[in-house]
C-alpha cells in the first residue's frame, strides 16, 4: 500500500444505478450515483472512481482499497450465459443434479417447467468408485473411467467442469485425484471445481449444485475481475480490490475467482452489514433491515450486531420469501448467506386489479424502462411509485435531486382508470390502498426472518432504506406493531456504504453427522482446531496477520431424525458436551417452540468462521454530510393524503438538517438527494447523534 | 361485492391468513424427526375459520388440501360445541373420524377468542409408523384395518390445557419408532400454537366480528372463481376408466371408472362402476378420494384460486360405498394412496375430452411406496420412501421428469443422509431411457432407484403399479414405460408384483431395485420435429432404435445429425402401416 493511501472506495452495482461511496480518516463520506454500463460495467466504475476522485480532489494513490459488491455472477446465472461446463459423477448418480429434490415452488399448475439443468445431460459423466459415508473406499477410482470422460468433455469443448462424488465431503481423495487426471490430460485452462471444496458438507444434490453453479459462473466472475484490475490500473488505480460475499465477510479478487458461487448475493449483504455495523455503533443491536428498491423488497434480521444467516439458497428462483417453504424454482447453493428475504414489491411494482377483483401490488415490474406512468418514458401500467406520486409522498419536481421530474397527472390518470374505477374507490383511497397492500406484502418478508425464525419483530427496530424503503417503513413497520423506525444518511446508497464497514470474512466447516453420544468431545475439539490452523493459513495468504484474526467457534446441530440443524456458537476454551446440549435444547426451544431434552443429539457440521475486522475505528458520524436538498424558501407545505381516518394534510417537507434531537410530531416529510421519508401523522420524529432520522411509532 | 368489504382490507387478511399457514407449515418441515415428513413433506396445515371451513393452506401437499374437510366435519358434529380453551383434538381413525390411513396422524386445536371459538389450526402428517404387522406401517398385505396398528378416534390430546398422558403412552408404547413419533407430535402441537397465535393477532387487529364477513367473501370469491370456470367448459358427460394393475401374484385388474358431468357452473363426479372393495391395504377411505377430485378439477382451473374451501362448493363427488373408493370398514387402507392418484388421473383422463389444453397425459401413477426395516447393532430401524417422479406430455410441451406428481409435492430423500443413517447403499438413481412415452410432445421419463442391505437381516414392503396398465397418453401420444419391481437384477434376478402381499425378507447384499413409469406422451409421434428428437439422443434420454422405431427419425450415429431423407421416408411408411386414429380413447391404454 502507498504512503498516502487513506482512502477506501465501495462500489455497488444494481442493474439501473452504480453507487459509488468514498471514505477517508475524516470528514463525510462522498457519494456518487452513475447509469450502470451493462455491456462491461468496469468501465462505468472507472469513470465513476475518477469522476469522485477528483471531486474530492484526490489523486488516485490516495486510494488504500476498493470494496466492490457484484451482479455478475447473479447475472451469468439469470442470463443463462455462463461457460459451458460438466459434470463428473459417481456411477449411477448421473442425473441427481436434474432430478434435484423434487419439489417445485407452485402447486396446481400443470404448465410448470424446471430450470434447466445448467450441465445438460449428454455432458455430465460418471467415473466408477465408490466412498461410504465414513469416507471408506468402497470401490477404489477407476482412473481409466476417468480418462474417458476427460477426453469426452474435451471434446465437448466446455470450459469449466465441476466434480462431485458421493461422501467427498468425508474423504475428497477420489475428488482430488479425478480433477489431477483431468487437468492433466485437458490442461490448465479449465476451470475446475472440486465439490468437496467448495462445500465438504453431506446432502449430494446440493453439494452437486453447488459446485456446479461455482464452475458455471467461474470463468465469467474471473474475466470480469482481470479486465477491472486492467481497467483500474490503467487509471493508476492499483489498491487491492475486495469483494463482497453472500455472507456480508469481504475476500480478496483472487479468492472470489476461486469461489464465485460465494458472492452472487453481494449486493443485498452489504445493505445488512450497513445496518449491522449501525446497530452497534447505536449500542442496541437489534435490528431488522428492511431495503426497499425499484423490483424488490428485502428484510433481514441482526440481533445482538450478527446478522443471521442460512446455507438454505437458490439463486434464479424468482422472487420468493426467503425460499424456505418454496422450493426447487432455482438453483440451489448451500454455502453461508445472510438470510435476506426478498419479495416483489419496489417502486416500479405493477399495481393492478386481478381476475377475482384483488388489487395486486407486483411481483411484475416496469423496471427502469418503460418505468412508472410519471416518469413520461413509455410507461403504461400505474405502479407503486406512481400511487406514492398521487398520495402526495414524492415529490413530482426533485427526484434525484431534481434531475428526474415526474408527471403527477399522468400517475393520477392512469390509477383513477386502471384501479380506482373497477374498485369503485375515490383515486385518494386506491392510491392509500395501494401503499397499505404493498406494505402487507412486504411485512411477509419481514415475519420470513423473524416470527419464522421465532423471533418477535416488536423486539427490534426498523432500519428502512433503499430508494423506497424510507416512503414504506413505517407502514410495514405499524403493520408489525413494531415501534421505532430509523432511517439513515444516504438512505439511497446505503448498500454502497455498508461495503466500507464490512469484515474480511471466511467459514471453514468439518462434516461429523454423528449421535453425540458416540463422540469424544477431545476428537470434536481436535476438528475445530484443525480448522483454525486452515482458518490462519488461508487469512494469512491473503496478507492478513495473525493477530488480527478473530475466530469464532460453530455447531450445527439437531435431534437425530430431523432434517434441519440449528447453528449454536461455541465457546473456544474446552469444549463441554453438556454445554453445548443445552444452547441447542434453548435455541430449539426460541426458535421451533419445542425442545426434547432427553433425545439424541446429532452433530451435523462444526464450523469456523475466521474474521478480520476492518476499520473497527472508522467514524460512523461521517455519513451524518449529505448533498444539498432544495433551497428553504423553495419549501410549502404540500397536501397529502394519508388514508380515511386523517384525510388530506398539508405536510410540512423538510430537509434531513432540520430535524433535531427535540421530535417534531407526524405528519411531515423529508425529502433527500436520492429518497423521500414519509413520516405519518401520529409518528415522532427526531435526528439521533449519528444523524438517523429516529421515527416513534405511536 | 354485496356485503360491506373493503376491496383493501380483504388483500391484508388474505395475505396475513396464507403467511400463518405457511409459517405452521415451515415449522414442521424443519423440526419433524422423521424422514418421510421432513424430506418427503408429506404433511399438511391449515387454518380454518369458526365453521370448521378451511381459510388458508400451507404450501405443502396438494392433494391434501381436500384432507381436512372431512375431519372437520365430525369435530364439527360431535366436539365443537362443548370444546374448552386449551383442548386439542388427534385422530387417525378413516372410518367415523375423518382420517386417511392409519399413518395419518391429525392433530388440531381450537382457537378461542374473547370465550368463543374463532377457528381451528389443522395439522396433519405422515407418520413414521404407527404399528402394525410391517414397519412402516403402510403394508400392502394388511386385509383388514386391525392388522394396520394403533388406530385413533377423535380424542382429545390436550383437555383444557392438560396433555392426555394416558394416551400419549398408549402411542409410544403401540410405534416402533417412539421417538420420531413424539418428535413429530410434539412438532404438529408446536405449528398449531403458532397458528393460534398468528390468528389471534389478526382478529385483534380486524376484531372478531369485524373479520367474519371477509372470511365470507374469501369462500364466496373462491367459488364464484370456480364457478366462473366450470361455466366456459362445455355442458356433458366425460367418462373414462383408468385402472390398477391389481394386487399380489395373480392380480386381479381394478377398474376407477368416472363420469364428470358439467352441468352449468357445476361439475359431479361420479365414480359408480369402480371395483368392489378388497383384501388388501389399498382400498382409499373417501377422504382422500374427495381430496384428488378437488385436486384434479382445481388444476385445469387457475392457480389464482384462494386456497381456501369455498372453490369446492360447486363439485360434488358421488362415490358408492363398498368400493375400492369408498370401502366399509374393516376394509385395510394403509397403502390407499395409489387410489386418490389414479382418481386424479381418471378425471384427467375424462376431461382430455373437452379441455385437452388444459389436461396433463398420466404420470408415474403417483408415489411407489416402499417399507424397508431391520435390526441394526441393536437398534431397529425403518426407512420409509415415497417415490415419485414424472410428468405427463401437455398439450403444446414435454412432460418433465425429476419433479414430483402434480398432485403431490413430495421430495426425495438425499442419498448420503439414507446411507450416513441406515445399514443400506443407494447403488443408483437416475433417469431411464425411453421410457417417456413417444408423442409430438414426449411424455417425462421414469426414475430407477436401487437399494442394496447392508446388514444381516431385513424385509420390505413395497407397493407400485403401472406395470401391466401404462400411463396413458393422449391425442395419439403413446403411453409411458411400465413399472418394475426387481430383486437382485441381473442373471439371477427376480421380479416381484407391483403389489406383493407379503414381506420380502432380504439378505446382506440384496439389491432391490424400483424402476418407476413413465409419463404418456400428447399428439402423434411422427409430428415431433427431428431436431427434438436429436436433442433427446444427444441426451440419452431417448436412444437411435427409439428415435427410429417410434418417431420415426433416422438418425446418422457417428455425426448425431438427422438424416432427413430417410427420416421423410421412414415417417411415410409408418404412417401408412398405422392404423386410423380414434376419434378420441375413451380408455386408458391397456
Amino acid at each position: 500500500m502507498a504512503a498516502g493511501a487513506t482512502h477506501s472506495i465501495g462500489i455497488d452495482i444494481g442493474g439501473t444505478f452504480t453507487d459509488i461511496v468514498l471514505l477517508g480518516p475524516s470528514g463525510p463520506i462522498r457519494t456518487h450515483k452513475i447509469s450502470s454500463t451493462a455491456d462491461d460495467f468496469s468501465r462505468g466504475i472507472v469513470t465513476g472512481v475518477r469522476e469522485l476522485l477528483d471531486a474530492a480532489g484526490l489523486v488516485p494513490g490516495a486510494v488504500a482499497e476498493l470494496v466492490h459488491a457484484t451482479t455478475v455472477a447473479t447475472n451469468a446465472i439469470l442470463e443463462q450465459k455462463g461457460a459451458p461446463t460438466a459434470l463428473i459423477t459417481t456411477a449411477g448418480f448421473r442425473d441427481v443434479l436434474e432430478m434435484r429434490r423434487l419439489r417445485i415452488p407452485v402447486l396446481y399448475d400443470l404448465q410448470y417447467d424446471k430450470p434447466a439443468p445448467l450441465v445438460p445431460r449428454r455432458l455430465r459423466f460418471e467415473v466408477r468408485e465408490r466412498m461410504g459415508p465414513r469416507g471408506e473406499i468402497r470401490i477404489p477410482l477407476d482412473e481409466a473411467s476417468v480418462e474417458a470422460a476427460a477426453k469426452q468433455l474435451q471434446a465437448a469443448g466446455v470450459e469449466a467442469v465441476a466434480i462431485c462424488l458421493l461422501h467427498s465431503y468425508a474423504n475428497p481423495t477420489h475428488e482430488r485425484r479425478v480433477a489431477d487426471i483431468v487437468r492433466r490430460l485437458v490442461g490448465d485452462d479449465l476451470y475446475i471445481t472440486c465439490s468437496a471444496d467448495i462445500l465438504p458438507e453431506i446432502r449430494e444434490y446440493e453439494r452437486t449444485s453447488t459446485a456446479v453453479v461455482n464452475s458455471y459462473v467461474g470463468p465469467v466472475v474471473r474475466r470480469y475481475l482481470r479486465s477491472l484490475a486492467n481497467r483500474l490500473a490503467q487509471a493508476n488505480l492499483d489498491a487491492p480490490i475486495r469483494i463482497m460475499q453472500s455472507n456480508g465477510g469481504v475476500m480478496t479478487a483472487g479468492s472470489a475467482g476461486d469461489k464465485p458461487a460465494c458472492i452472487v448475493e453481494s449486493g443485498p449483504a452489504a445493505g445488512v452489514i450497513a445496518c449491522a455495523r449501525l446497530a452497534r455503533h447505536l449500542g442496541h443491536g437489534n435490528i431488522i433491515s428492511f431495503d426497499m428498491g425499484g423490483t424488490t423488497a428485502k428484510a433481514a434480521i441482526i440481533e445482538n450486531g450478527e446478522p443471521a444467516k442460512t446455507t438454505e439458497y437458490e439463486v434464479g428462483a424468482g422472487i420468493n420469501l426467503s425460499s424456505k417453504l418454496v422450493k426447487g424454482g432455482g438453483y440451489a447453493i448451500k454455502l453461508p448467506f445472510i438470510d435476506v428475504s426478498e419479495i416483489g414489491a419496489g417502486g416500479g411494482s405493477i399495481v393492478a386489479v386481478d381476475s377475482a377483483g384483488a388489487l395486486k401490488v407486483g411481483p411484475r415490474s416496469a423496471g427502469a424502462m418503460p418505468g412508472p406512468v410519471c416518469y413520461d418514458i413509455g410507461g403504461t401500467e400505474p405502479t407503486f411509485t406512481d400511487a406514492m406520486v398521487a398520495l402526495g409522498y414524492v415529490n413530482p419536481d426533485y427526484l434525484v435531486g431534481g434531475t428526474v421530474r415526474l408527471n403527477a397527472d399522468k400517475a393520477r390518470r392512469v390509477l383513477a382508470d386502471r384501479i380506482a374505477r373497477p374498485l369503485n374507490l375515490s383515486l385518494l383511497d386506491a392510491a392509500h390502498g395501494i401503499y397499505t397492500i404493498a406494505a402487507a406484502t412486504m411485512t411477509r418478508a419481514v415475519k420470513a426472518v423473524s416470527t419464522y425464525r421465532g423471533r418477535d419483530p416488536r423486539d427490534f427496530a426498523l432500519v428502512a432504506f433503499g430508494g423506497n424503503g424510507p416512503v414504506a417503513g413505517v407502514e410495514v413497520a405499524r403493520a408489525l406493531k413494531m415501534k421505532r423506525v430509523l432511517v439513515p444518511p444516504a438512505p439511497g446508497v446505503f448498500s454502497a456504504v455498508g461495503l466500507l464497514f464490512s469484515d474480511i470474512e471466511h467459514e471453514f466447516l468439518r462434516t461429523f453427522f454423528r449421535r453425540t453420544d458416540e463422540l469424544r468431545a477431545q476428537d470434536v475439539a481436535a476438528a475445530f482446531q484443525q480448522l483454525e490452523v486452515e482458518a490462519r493459513r488461508t487469512l494469512r495468504r491473503e496478507g492478513h496477520a495473525t493477530e488480527q484474526i478473530e475466530l469464532r467457534w460453530l455447531a450445527d446441530l439437531r435431534y437425530s431424525g430431523q432434517a434441519y440443524e440449528l447453528t449454536v456458537a461455541m465457546p473456544r476454551n474446552g469444549l463441554d458436551f453438556d454445554e453445548m446440549h443445552r444452547a441447542f435444547h434453548g435455541e430449539h426451544e426460541r426458535t421451533y417452540g419445542h425442545r426434547s431434552d432427553g433425545d439424541p443429539v446429532d452433530l451435523v457440521n462444526v464450523k469456523v468462521l475466521a474474521r478480520v475486522v476492518r476499520l473497527a475505528a472508522q467514524p460512523y458520524e461521517g455519513l451524518a454530510a449529505e448533498p444539498a436538498g432544495p433551497q428553504q424558501d423553495e419549501i410549502r407545505p404540500r397536501d397529502a393524503y394519508f388514508g380515511a381516518e386523517h384525510g388530506t394534510i398539508a405536510t410540512p417537507l423538510l430537509r434531513r438538517r432540520d430535524l433535531a434531537a427535540a421530535p417534531i410530531q407526524g405528519p411531515a416529510i423529508v425529502e433527500e438527494y436520492d429518497a423521500t421519508c414519509v413520516i405519518p401523522p401520529g409518528c415522532l420524529a427526531s435526528l439521533d447523534r449519528l444523524g438517523n432520522i429516529n421515527i416513534e411509532l405511536d | 361485492m354485496e356485503r360491506a368489504v373493503d376491496p383493501i382490507t380483504f388483500e391484508v387478511i388474505k395475505n396475513g391468513l396464507s403467511s400463518v399457514a405457511d409459517e405452521m407449515a415451515l415449522i414442521i418441515m424443519r423440526s419433524a424427526y422423521s424422514p418421510v415428513v421432513r424430506d418427503s413433506m408429506d404433511y399438511s396445515t391449515a387454518l380454518c375459520d369458526r365453521h370448521g371451513q378451511i381459510i388458508a393452506q400451507g404450501l405443502t401437499l396438494a392433494v391434501q388440501l381436500g384432507a381436512f374437510p372431512d375431519g372437520m366435519h365430525y369435530i364439527m358434529r360431535d366436539e365443537a360445541a362443548n370444546a374448552r380453551p386449551g383442548d386439542i383434538f388427534i385422530f387417525n381413525d378413516p372410518y367415523g373420524s375423518g382420517g386417511q390411513h392409519l399413518p395419518d396422524i391429525y392433530v388440531i386445536k381450537p382457537i378461542f377468542h374473547e370465550g368463543r371459538i374463532e377457528g381451528y389450526a389443522c395439522t396433519m402428517a405422515h407418520h413414521s409408523d404407527v404399528g402394525g404387522i410391517a414397519p412402516g406401517s403402510t403394508a400392502i398385505h394388511a386385509t383388514d384395518i386391525h392388522q394396520e396398528g394403533l388406530c385413533i378416534p377423535l380424542l382429545k390430546l390436550y383437555d383444557a390445557g392438560q396433555p392426555n398422558r394416558s394416551l400419549f403412552r398408549i402411542i409410544e408404547k403401540n410405534t416402533r419408532q417412539p421417538i420420531q413419533v413424539l418428535g413429530d407430535l410434539k412438532a404438529q402441537l408446536a405449528a398449531c400454537a403458532t397458528g393460534e397465535r398468528g390468528y389471534l393477532d389478526l382478529l385483534r387487529r380486524h376484531g372478531a366480528e369485524a373479520m367474519r364477513p371477509y372470511l365470507e367473501e374469501l369462500q364466496d370469491q373462491a367459488e364464484r372463481m370456480m364457478r366462473d370456470f366450470i361455466r366456459q367448459i362445455p355442458d356433458g358427460a366425460y367418462e373414462f376408466v383408468d385402472y390398477i394393475d391389481g394386487v399380489g401374484d395373480d392380480p386381479q385388474t381394478l377398474r376407477i371408472q368416472v363420469k364428470v358431468t358439467v352441468a352449468g357452473d357445476e361439475i359431479a363426479i361420479d365414480l359408480a362402476g369402480t371395483s368392489r372393495q378388497v383384501a388388501a391395504a389399498i382400498n382409499c377411505p373417501i377422504a382422500m378420494i374427495h381430496s384428488a377430485a378437488y385436486c384434479a378439477i382445481r388444476c385445469i382451473t387457475s392457480p389464482a384460486i384462494p386456497n381456501c374451501e369455498g372453490y369446492i362448493r360447486p363439485i360434488r363427488v358421488i362415490a358408492p360405498e363398498g368400493t375400492i373408493v369408498n370401502p366399509l370398514p374393516p376394509a385395510a387402507c394403509a397403502a390407499r394412496g395409489v387410489m386418490g392418484y389414479r382418481v386424479f388421473d381418471a378425471i384427467m383422463g375424462a376431461l382430455a375430452q373437452v379441455v385437452p389444453n388444459r389436461v396433463i397425459a398420466a404420470g408415474e401413477g403417483g408415489p411407489t411406496l416402499f417399507s424397508i426395516g431391520g435390526t441394526q447393532n441393536g437398534r431397529q430401524f425403518v426407512l420409509t420412501e415415497v417415490m415419485v417422479g414424472t410428468w405427463g406430455a401437455r398439450a403444446g410441451k414435454d412432460g418433465v421428469e425429476g419433479i414430483s406428481n402434480p398432485a403431490a409435492n413430495l421430495s426425495n430423500q438425499p442419498v448420503e443422509l439414507i446411507e450416513a443413517e441406515l445399514p443400506l447403499e443407494v447403488v443408483g438413481y437416475g433417469l431411464v431411457a425411453d421410457s417417456g412415452g413417444a408423442g409430438k410432445f414426449r411424455g417425462g421419463l421414469a426414475f430407477h432407484r436401487e437399494f442394496r442391505v447392508l446388514c444381516d437381516d431385513a424385509t420390505c414392503t413395497t407397493r407400485a403399479d403401472r406395470r401391466d396398465h401404462r400411463p396413458y397418453g393422449l391425442a395419439g401420444g403413446e403411453p409411458g414405460g411400465g413399472s418394475q419391481n426387481i430383486i437382485n437384477p441381473g442373471a439371477q434376478q427376480t421380479g416381484l408384483p407391483t403389489m406383493p402381499m407379503r414381506a420380502i425378507p432380504l439378505r446382506h447384499g440384496d439389491v432391490f431395485r424400483h424402476i418407476s413409469a413413465g409419463g404418456g406422451g400428447y399428439g402423434d409421434p411422427l409430428e415431433r420435429p427431428p431436431e427434438a428428437v436429436l436433442e433427446d439422443v444427444r441426451d440419452e434420454k431417448v436412444s437411435l432404435a427409439a428415435a427410429r422405431e417410434r418417431y420415426g427419425v433416422v438418425i446418422d450415429p457417428k455425426r448425431l445429425t438427422v438424416d432427413r431423407e430417410a427420416t421423410a421416408q421412414r415417417r411415410q411408411t409408418m404412417r401408412k402401416a398405422a392404423k386410423p386414429a380414434p376419434a378420441q380413447a375413451l380408455q386408458a391404454a391397456k
